[in-house]
């Protein structure tokens, strides 16, 4: 096998183009430039993953020295161990699950709840259609300040989620989101009719057809809409805070992961290694799924101009 | 409080109602030129976005009209049965606090302080990296997700992060890297002087790899054969930067600005992780925050978000008045 520069090269006619010395030179300040760009923004992330790996021991001596952003090679064997103590000692999976369990309810729900409303308003005829879609118009050009104190006090007081209830207290309100519907109508507008109507003759019903044709039809949106949602309910740190209980002596604790580092923060005797390895542990979910789903999370930034 | 679910429950349900009757009635005027409603369909359709209905209601729409409606109440938190009108008291208290100097004098100086140098930071960055990284060299690619990893990087992350590196201990990582400089230890977050700007560094760090991923698609869409017109007619690098590289882009900046302006005017949980409630770091949303919740002040707490909403809204429209639809 010859690759086409090769198979160039070997061509009669074959002229070389020789690059100017103005280029190469040119191409050499633009790597140095963005080498150094990249390491100006990476290094608090080098330090981080880099200090999960160290003995307080380690982290002391590598202080000041470039040793700072690298893993502590000398003692490859115990890379893992401030990830040992704070999976076995402080518990940290059980929080990394809360936040999954949190995250999956969230999203099937999100997409059911909003995707059949975004349904109703693309496809069906019913009357006081226009007030709907004038409060969701409203709602997503207005910038409401924070409205998260009194919604506080309707989770607590009138609807009563304390307790264990709390947990409902975290979900519901992140499964409504008034983008997502305006989103899904857009979407499913452009679904056209005649699908629907051959299903119908065949008698499915319209959930049955929400199922079985809107969603999977619509698959880009539904992905993007999915990452776009974990993303936020991983992250989400106040909201979870403020409506669960803290971490008591339960032996299994309501907090999810961005929640709990806090009080992980705050144990006694923790050393600087182990606060880096759950502050890595809590990072790489979203890492994983910015690489593996950067397709969708690209579409995501075509749609985010709609959002003017 | 559950009275006043009811009768906002009341008013939007008579709002629907008069909607629905009106729909029927236009319909049944103009009978010829469009089809009928089905029974049928009306009600599937109402059944489906019940789920919806009702949460965004209770989640939704009920803590934007509570927000409104406490704002002119005493409402504290524990006592959630003893809730009176107090009128203007609470926007009374709100202002004689700012001229007096109280903590919101100080929460109103940082916020403005932090958009003012947080919004051109941030967005000059992402620019200037979205056009450093436009172009087919090789290696753009690892650049780009060197740029943009802090984005994936939750705030509380983020902060507890910063926090690390910014100790004020000499053997911590920044004093660390400034003393091989020869320059003394820095009490980073602890300054008066230096904090914001940290928090505004910090913000950006975070934040413009998104912008310059929103900069990228934008500058892949303008057309090519502009630049070679602008070219053909002699411009140079900086000419075509602004007769097609900056018109292109102006719908984008727009964008960007009205969301990094409004996620700048919002910002609180950096304040909150890394320094505490002090006055040399809150923000207007943390101290909104603190009232309501910390101090139980709801009432108080809901009238100073009631003037940041009208704020942050009328800068907004502002900007767009004056910065878009200029063709």
């Amino acid at each position: 096998m010859t690759s086409i520069k090769e198979q160039l090269r070997n061509e009669p006619n074959y002229i070389p183009v020789k690059k100017s010395k103005k280029k190469i030179i040119g191409s050499i300040i633009y790597y140095i430039v963005g080498i150094t760009l990249s390491l100006l923004f990476i290094f608090p992330l080098l330090y981080m993953v880099s200090a999960s790996t160290k003995t307080p021991e380690a982290d002391a001596f590598s202080a000041g020295t470039i040793m700072m952003f690298l893993p502590d090679f000398s003692n490859i064997t115990h890379i893992f161990d401030n990830y040992a103590v704070i999976f076995g000692e402080y518990g940290v999976w059980k929080y990394a699950l809360n936040s999954f369990a949190y995250a999956a309810i969230v999203i099937v729900f999100n997409i059911i709840v909003n995707g059949l409303a975004g349904y109703v308003l693309a496809k069906f005829d019913f009357p006081g259609k226009g007030f709907f879609n004038f409060i969701i118009l409203f709602l997503i050009v207005v910038p409401v300040e924070t409205s998260i104190i009194p919604l506080y006090s309707i989770a607590k007081q009138i609807l009563g989620l304390k307790g264990n209830l709390s947990v409902l207290a975290v979900v519901l309100p992140s499964i409504i989101s008034v983008f997502n519907i305006f989103l899904f109508t857009q979407f499913f507008s452009s679904i056209p009719k005649e699908y629907e109507e051959a299903m119908h003759i065949d008698g499915a019903s319209r959930l049955r057809v929400f199922f079985d044709l809107i969603l999977p039809t619509s698959k880009p949106i539904v992905a993007t809409t999915a990452v776009f949602t974990f993303i936020g309910v991983w992250n989400d740190y106040i909201w979870p805070s403020m409506v669960l209980p803290n971490a008591g002596d339960d032996s299994w604790p309501l907090l999810p992961i961005q929640a709990a580092l806090n009080s992980i923060r705050s144990i006694e005797n923790i050393t600087n290694g182990e606060i880096m390895a759950s502050l890595v542990v809590t990072s790489i979910p979203i890492f994983v799924l910015y690489a593996a789903a950067q397709k969708y999370i690209v579409k995501g930034f075509g749609t985010a101009g709609l959002k003017m | 409080m559950v009275l006043a679910l009811l009768l906002i429950l009341l008013v939007l349900l008579a709002i629907f109602a008069a909607n629905f009757v009106r729909d029927l009635i236009y319909r049944y005027k103009h009978q010829k030129s469009t089809k009928k409603y089905h029974k049928q369909e009306v009600i599937t359709a109402l059944l489906l976005l019940l789920p919806a209905v009702i949460l965004g209601f209770l989640f939704v729409l009920l803590p934007i009209f509570f927000s409104l409606g406490y704002a002119f109440t005493d409402f504290d938190l524990l006592k959630p049965n003893d809730i009176n009108f107090v009128g203007f008291d609470n926007f009374k208290t709100l202002f004689t606090e700012l001229f007096n100097k109280g903590d919101i004098f100080y929460a109103l100086r940082n916020t403005a302080l932090f958009v003012v140098m947080v919004v051109p930071l941030q967005i000059g960055i992402a620019l200037l990296l979205a056009l450093f990284c436009n172009n087919k060299r090789r290696g753009t690619t690892i650049f780009k997700v060197c740029f943009f990893a802090p984005v994936a990087i939750s705030l509380s992350v983020t902060a507890f992060l910063w926090l690390t590196l910014l100790s004020p201990n000499p053997a911590g990582i920044m004093n660390s890297i400034l003393g091989s400089f020869g320059i003394p230890p820095q009490d980073f977050l602890g300054n008066k002087d230096t904090v914001m700007l940290w928090m505004v560094l910090i913000s950006a760090w975070q934040g413009c790899g998104y912008q310059m991923l929103i900069f990228l698609s934008a500058l892949g869409n303008i057309r090519k054969d502009l630049y070679e017109a602008a070219r053909v007619d002699g411009a140079n690098v900086f000419q075509r930067f602004f007769t097609v590289t900056v018109p292109g882009l102006r719908p984008t900046l727009l964008y960007i600005i009205i969301t990094v302006f409004i996620g700048a005017c919002r910002v609180m949980i950096q304040p909150m992780l890394l320094t505490g409630y002090v006055d040399r770091s809150m923000t207007l949303s943390y101290y909104m925050y603190t009232q309501g919740f910390t101090y139980r002040h709801v009432g108080y707490s809901c009238a100073v978000a009631l003037i940041l909403t009208i704020v942050i809204g009328t800068i907004t429209l502002l900007q767009r008045k004056f910065l878009g639809e200029k063709k």
